[in-house]
């Protein structure tokens, strides 16, 4: 029996055939936009790469196409489509800026596709999680204390400049625990919270009587959240993750309890918690100062901050072209700066592309975060995730613009590495399954 | 729905955080985007920079004198193609700037000038295409360069050559030089080189004159009506100057010569005879109108340190320095440059032009040159009859005197070789002429530091007349 008809027993007829095509025809006009910059790519530099890079993207899209439609019917359409649309642009931007970890991200990307489908598949996966989550958050965080013994950076093998040491070596790979332990802290909060919010919304936020004295059920998890990120601050230094872990918990304190002054009051304990790190931790203390004033340290340690403007200088409206800027100047351009990269290449019109190809998944997130009725804990999953994406786009795309002090993290989908980009599947994953009710 | 309401909020929120990043986004790609691209540290400036199709330089009779030759890198590297012509041409590094006529031209040769419409900037910036920069043809004759530099070869010193009467530079040399296809590897050895070969002493060398001024001297007394043909006693000796023993150009016995003898043989003496006649005030004012005083500038060039400077002590003649600077021993300095105008004025009719450089320019849009109008009036420093008593006292001293070794068949030379005392060293000077029928003229100054030789200076001077004579003939015939 083919798909439809098996789609047409089920009685999913007319709005499977909507979901399918919509999905087919964004995957079309994403593919014809990759297949536009490929060529262009190709004319500035003849690379038989970027061709095979552009045939495992169609095979990708192709069969990730026939397998939703056949698992997920009447899954978002437009997940999938802007994930793949994502990803290829940052594939192609990788490959522009260092050809050699291009082919690795291409492998990459079929790891997470396949991740993917394991989350998109069954709805199992995503049970044993929540069943599993204090065996899951132990050894997350014990994945985590092994790389403040083990950890490498793979920039920096051997230690010279100081990196901070993130990943944890298997073989060739490089695997980055704080990644998948995103992951894990929002299932456990989710289901935490799931359990939690008829009782903190009872127990009376909304009560002007009691709604300061914050009560250990509260308070709790609160200062665990924040003990567990300045963990990571102190022992990794790294600022993007634990800003993240702080910023994902509180927005799910905050939906899961309704009680707005939360966000007042974590803002004050990042502050606090920034003020600190400001006088204890260098790393902290330059990340400010250069957000502060770069251009007094333009050719020192500001560098890579100017030189981040500058390509958006460079960029303009309509972006050098592909393959006809100069981004290598922006040291780690692949990676936690390949938005600037993008910015001189593709211009302002790309990056406004790019912020609406993001917003418009996060709100698509959100809708289906809503439209999980009476399943608290899909909902606050469905918005966890999200929240990770949200949060790590604004924070590299606030610190490169300069809005923000810099944090090291990656642009969801187009930044070089491989657990950033699994973890980032494996949430499109979930929420193509919570978008099709099959939970 | 329990939590639609704070999932809404975040919606909210999410929508314009996303509007302050755009908006943040938009500012430092339009509304910042100059100053940031100014700045000193864009590495992008210093591609473009380096990526600028320089123009050509063209001598006169469109011979190739540098070019540019495009490298894989995407960068421009400058090929210097005569290297009798590297002193004039002066450099372009792209680690060290520009010198020279590329330093002169330098607006044309980038291609800053050029007037540019908006869809044609828009094309270039679309497609990447570097600047270009315009051709420039040169006065310069590349015959009578190469002529020069064989001539002057081992010397230290400089030439100028003009043509009569469009003051064009046909040849310009400064010894010692430097190769700019080698710049950036030899640059550190160049700048502490004590021969200073980055200095133009053709246009910036402030040199002593010595007997060189005893053209505008016998100029003054033509002009109160001495006599220049009464012999003078002891006119050929030596004389004594302040512990300085001035002698003549050429070596010659105690006997007593003419006013017109001893300018023939550049003898002091004599000059000091004819000083002590004179009045103070008639020196300087044929000074003045020589325009001793004042430092002459090759459009575009860079000028003398200190010729401009609003601040500088005009200089006074005083009964004290009044015999040494009327010798050209005194403060007095006068420039290459300076001298050839003189000559130059003698020549013609007392009136000198002003030397240019440039004759055309051609835009990398075009095939045709367009020519540079040189509007500037000739300056008169004497009158015509005074010029033509000059021309036929030098012309008496090619035939007879101390320049003798200027003189070339078939070509109506005149000039003054004289001797000037600097410090512990001399310089042999060259200051001459030849005419080539009817206006046409050509006019040179030679200095030859370290040199007591000023036969050889005169030998230099009569073989660069004979080739930019050459050149001038040749150029007739072809436009004929």
């Amino acid at each position: 029996m083919s798909i439809d008809g098996l789609l047409r027993a089920r009685g999913l007829n007319s709005e499977v055939s909507v979901v399918a095509v919509t999905e087919r025809r964004l995957l079309v006009l994403g593919a014809a936009f990759l297949l536009v910059n490929t060529l262009s790519l190709t004319l500035v530099r003849s690379s038989p790469q970027d061709w095979l890079h552009f045939a495992a993207w169609l095979i990708y899209a192709f069969v990730g196409h026939v397998l939703l439609r056949l698992r997920l019917p009447t899954r978002d359409p437009i997940l999938f489509p802007l994930a793949m649309t994502m990803t290829g642009w940052g594939v192609i931007l990788i490959s522009r800026l260092e050809p050699a970890f291009a082919d690795r991200q291409v492998i990459w990307h079929l790891i997470a596709f396949i991740v993917m489908f394991a989350f998109a598949w069954t709805k199992t996966l995503l049970r044993l999680m929540r069943r599993y989550r204090y065996l899951l958050l132990v050894s997350g965080l014990s994945a985590l204390a092994l790389t403040i013994l083990i950890g490498v950076n793979p920039s920096d093998l051997d230690g010279l400049y100081g990196a901070p040491a993130l990943w944890i070596a298997l073989g060739s790979f490089y695997v980055q625990p704080s990644e998948a332990l995103k992951l894990i802290l929002v299932v456990f909060l989710a289901s935490y919270l799931a359990e939690q919010y008829p009782a903190l919304r009872a127990e009376g936020l909304s009560n002007p009587r009691t709604r300061f004295s914050l009560s250990p059920r509260i308070l709790g998890p609160i200062l665990l959240m924040w003990g567990v990120s300045m963990v990571v601050l102190i022992w990794q230094r790294d600022l993007g993750t634990a800003i993240l872990f702080f910023l994902v918990f509180l927005v799910l304190l905050y939906i899961a309890s309704g009680y707005t002054p939360l966000l007042v009051f974590g803002a004050l304990m990042i502050m606090v918690a920034g003020l600190l790190a400001y006088q204890l931790f260098d790393v902290v203390r330059l990340r400010i100062d250069i957000w502060l004033n770069p251009w007094l340290e333009a050719d020192g340690r500001a560098y890579q901050v100017v030189q981040s403007l500058m390509a958006f200088a460079a960029g303009g409206v309509i972006g050098q072209g592909v393959g006809q800027g100069v981004p290598y100047f922006i040291p780690v351009a692949h990676s936690d700066f390949i938005f600037a990269s993008l910015a001189e290449e593709w211009g302002l019109i790309g990056v406004i592309s790019v912020i609406a190809l993001q917003t418009i998944f996060a709100v698509r997130g959100l809708r289906i975060a809503m439209q999980q009725r009476g399943k608290p804990f899909q909902t606050l999953v469905a918005v966890g995730l999200c929240a990770i994406l949200i949060f790590q786009t604004l924070l590299i795309m606030g610190g490169v613009l300069k809005l923000i002090p810099l944090t090291g993290v990656t642009l969801p989908f187009f930044s070089y590495g491989g657990s950033s980009l699994v973890v980032t599947f494996a949430i499109t994953g979930i929420l193509l399954r919570l978008s099709a009710g099959e939970t | 729905m329990p939590f639609e309401r704070e999932i809404n909020r975040l919606l909210i929120g999410l929508l314009i955080t996303f509007g302050v990043v755009a908006l943040a986004a938009a500012y430092w790609a339009v509304a910042g985007a100059d100053t940031i691209l100014q700045r000193d540290d864009n590495p992008r400036r210093v591609l473009a920079e380096a990526a600028i199709g320089r123009g050509g330089i063209y001598d006169r009779n469109e011979t190739l004198l540098v070019t540019s030759i495009p490298q894989q890198n995407g960068s421009v590297q400058r090929e210097y193609r005569v290297p009798a012509a590297y002193s004039a041409l002066g450099y372009y590094s792209f680690t060290y700037g520009v010198g020279g006529a590329e330093a002169a031209y330098n607006t044309i040769l980038r291609g800053d000038d050029l007037s540019t419409s908006l869809s044609e900037i828009f094309t270039d910036q679309l497609l990447h295409r570097p600047q270009q920069g315009s051709d420039v043809q040169l006065t310069f004759d590349v015959n009578v360069q190469t002529t020069l530099a064989d001539a002057m070869d081992g010397q230290r010193g400089a030439a100028i050559l003009l043509s009569i009467p469009s003051g064009d530079v046909i040849g310009m040399l400064s010894l010692p030089t430097f190769d700019p296809n080698q710049l950036d590897a030899t640059w550190e050895q160049l700048i502490t080189d004590p021969g200073n070969p980055f200095f133009a002493r053709a246009l910036q060398g402030r040199y002593q004159p010595g007997a060189v001024l005893q053209t505008p001297l016998i100029a003054a007394a033509l002009l109160v009506d001495q006599p220049i043909d009464d012999p003078l006693e002891n006119a050929a000796a030596a004389y004594l100057l302040n512990e300085l023993t001035l002698t003549c150009a050429v070596r010659l016995p105690d006997v007593s010569l003419t006013l017109r003898e001893a300018y023939s043989f550049a003898c002091p003496s004599a000059f000091a005879q004819l000083i002590e006649s004179l009045e103070i005030d008639v020196v300087q004012a044929t000074f003045d109108t020589f325009q001793i005083e004042n430092i002459p500038v090759l459009e575009g060039f860079v000028a003398p340190l200190d010729a401009a400077a609003p601040t500088a002590i005009p200089f006074q003649w005083t009964t004290t320095n009044f015999r040494a600077n009327a010798l050209g021993q005194g403060d007095q300095t006068v420039t290459p440059l300076m001298m050839a105008m003189i000559a130059a004025a003698i020549v013609n009719d007392g009136n000198t032009p002003q030397p240019h450089a440039l004759i055309g320019v051609r835009p990398p849009t075009s095939d045709v040159w367009q020519p540079i109008i040189n509007a500037r009036p000739t300056i008169p420093i004497t009158t015509s009859g005074t010029a033509r008593r000059l021309q036929d006292l030098m012309r008496g001293a090619v035939a007879n005197g101390a320049a003798q070794n200027a003189g070339r068949p078939n070509l109506d030379i005149g000039g003054h070789a004289a001797l000037a005392y600097s410090g512990d060293s001399t310089l042999a000077w060259f200051v001459g002429f030849a005419t080539l029928g009817g206006s046409d003229a050509l006019a040179i100054a030679v200095v030859l530091e370290d040199s007591d030789d000023p036969g050889l200076a005169a030998d230099i001077g009569g073989a660069a007349l004979e080739a930019a004579a050459h050149s001038a003939r040749d150029r007739t015939v072809r436009s004929n």
